[in-house]
């Protein structure tokens, strides 16, 4: 029992050294959050955008529903979104959304199969948000410009 | 209670169909999972120790948007975990959401009719088994036998969320009550049981805190629970009430490769009657779970967990629990050391195959808990071990 303890004890321990080495990749390609035309709102701080994709924030401020797009878990480009603009990884917001939606708490985002379905989503659906990683953006979106600060 | 809520859900829902244009969407959601599991010398699973297949999980919830503001949320499943719980359909959630505030920094929720327990690390999916890091959950935190009074109530629930500077804060409080089924009340206490367990209220509250940009999580919890107990007819136990209240705090963090999750739980519980003997079993137990995963791959994830439990802080050793039982119980019921190694791999899109081993040193946290099955369990060492297929959408 007590070995037990000591061995947890020294787990903990390594584990609070170790909060030091954490950090988010700061790979230089560039994601971009994109909205449909009809979002009233031309910038975020990555908090925000956290919160949002973490699906807590459903509404935008006035009043309309926030629809939410995402590419798959394993798509090199939702991996680099997570990373890179929410500073999390992905298995950290699947968790999340998973906890949401087999308790009733929340709802999942909805899942896009590819890029060009983003697109396509996301200019044509009102209140809708999601990401690109490059490429020119079709009409009815936009993209958001996104600050670092909390 | 839970007619009462059904009726609430269904009042509330006319009024806002009646007066509000629907733009409402429909949600699915579904799981299923199928395992074998073996714990010899022991009657966890079931009496004799063999190997056996009662290991399933199935499950199908639903939400429906009736407007930006309310939800409706339900979902309902079917488990089979031999002795662990008892088998059966269940309405696991069926609630009323209605959101009191969406903004950039808030985001509170107040849950109406059976809610789920969002206070833990695990709690509010521990029956979807996708969702759960092993099979069998530390029993420290996640004792079985008191699954469905843990697994949430009927009542109402709070939850906020809120964003700043700091990082992410979570506050919940909820209150309610569960009812308790014959078949639990023996599960719990004893075959011989024959009265009736009631689950009089069960209120908590917790807070947990994301610093921004650590992949940390701390957070700690508070619950007040109450039961009593009216005997029945040749009853080995007598009327009585427990007043259980149980504290906890929460560690989490996650790095690209690896996470570590660990709970601490400290639990004090008073009895007042229950015993014809008037035994004193008022006592205060503890428990710690420290559990890490390698994401070796996308696909694949190791496992280790060590958990520790003793049912009264002072008597961790049970040599007071053995005597005062007069020798019949031996004194490794008052306490269970849990080492678990597992792995999984998930095989295809939203399937999931895993298997893990656990040796264990105790018995506590074994059902019946006033009357031990000393028969069965039989010897301080014993070992578990399961394999589980998964299937979610």
């Amino acid at each position: 029992m007590l070995n037990i303890r000591r061995i947890g004890f020294r787990l903990l321990l390594a584990l609070v050294m170790l909060f030091g080495v954490h950090h988010t990749y700061a790979d230089q390609a560039k994601v971009r959050v994109i909205v449909n035309d009809n979002v009233n709102i031309n910038a975020l701080s990555e908090s925000r955008v956290r919160w949002i994709f973490s699906m807590r924030q459903t509404t935008w401020e006035d009043g309309s529903a926030i629809k939410v797009y995402v590419l798959h878990e394993q798509d090199p480009i939702h991996q680099h979104f997570c990373k890179n603009v929410l500073g999390m990884f992905p298995y950290q917001l699947e968790r999340m959304w998973n906890k949401l939606a087999y308790s009733g708490l929340g709802e999942k985002p909805i899942l896009v199969d590819d890029s060009q379905d983003m697109i396509d989503m996301v200019s044509q659906e009102p209140g809708a948000i999601g990401y690109v990683i490059s490429g020119s953006l079709p009409p009815g979106m936009r993209e958001l410009k996104i600050s670092k600060e909390g | 209670m839970m007619q009462k809520n059904v009726f609430l859900l269904l009042f509330l829902s006319s009024l806002t169909f009646s007066g509000l244009t629907l733009a409402g969407d429909l949600v699915w959601h579904g799981f299923g999972a199928q395992g074998v599991i073996q714990a010899n010398d022991s009657n966890y699973i079931n009496d004799d120790g063999d190997v056996s297949y009662r290991l399933t999980e199935v499950g199908l919830n639903t939400s429906y948007r009736i407007n930006q503001k309310l939800r409706v949320s339900a979902q309902g499943i079917y488990i089979n975990g031999g002795n662990r719980f008892d088998e059966g359909v269940r309405i696991d959630y069926l609630f009323l959401d209605y959101q009191v505030l969406n903004s950039p920094r808030w985001n509170i929720n107040a849950h109406f009719g059976r809610y789920k327990n969002y206070h833990w690390l695990y709690s509010a999916t521990r029956d979807v088994p996708h969702t759960m890091p092993s099979i069998v959950l530390p029993q420290s935190s996640y004792f079985d036998a008191f699954r469905n009074a843990s697994l949430g109530s009927d009542g109402i629930s709070l939850t906020a969320q809120h964003l700043n500077s700091l990082g992410e804060w979570d506050i919940r409080w909820s209150y309610g009550n569960t009812q308790i089924k014959q078949e639990q009340t023996e599960n719990l206490m004893s075959t011989l049981a024959t009265g009736e367990l009631n689950h009089d209220f069960d209120t908590q509250f917790s807070v947990s805190f994301s610093p921004l940009g650590t992949g940390l999580s701390l957070g700690g919890s508070l619950l007040k629970t109450d039961f009593s107990y009216d005997a029945g007819d040749n009853d080995i136990f007598t009327d009585g009430k427990v007043a259980l209240e149980r504290f906890m705090l929460s560690l989490s963090y996650s790095a690209e490769y690896w996470d570590i999750n660990a709970e601490a739980m400290r639990e004090k519980t008073d009895f007042q009657g229950f015993f014809f003997d008037q035994r004193d079993a008022d006592a205060i137990a503890e428990g710690l779970y420290v559990q890490g995963r390698l994401f070796v791959s996308p696909d694949v994830t190791l496992l280790a967990t060590i958990d520790t439990f003793d049912a009264n802080n002072r008597d961790r050793n049970g040599s007071a629990y053995q005597q005062a039982s007069g020798g019949a119980v031996p004194a490794y019921f008052a306490f269970r050391d849990q080492l678990t190694l597992g792995a999984s791999w998930d095989f295809a899109n939203n399937w999931r195959i895993r298997g893990e081993f656990h040796k264990v040193k105790g018995r506590a946290r074994l059902a019946p808990v006033f009357i031990p099955d000393t028969v069965a369990n039989d010897s301080k060492y014993w070992d578990i071990w399961a394999l589980q297929i998964i299937y979610w959408f």
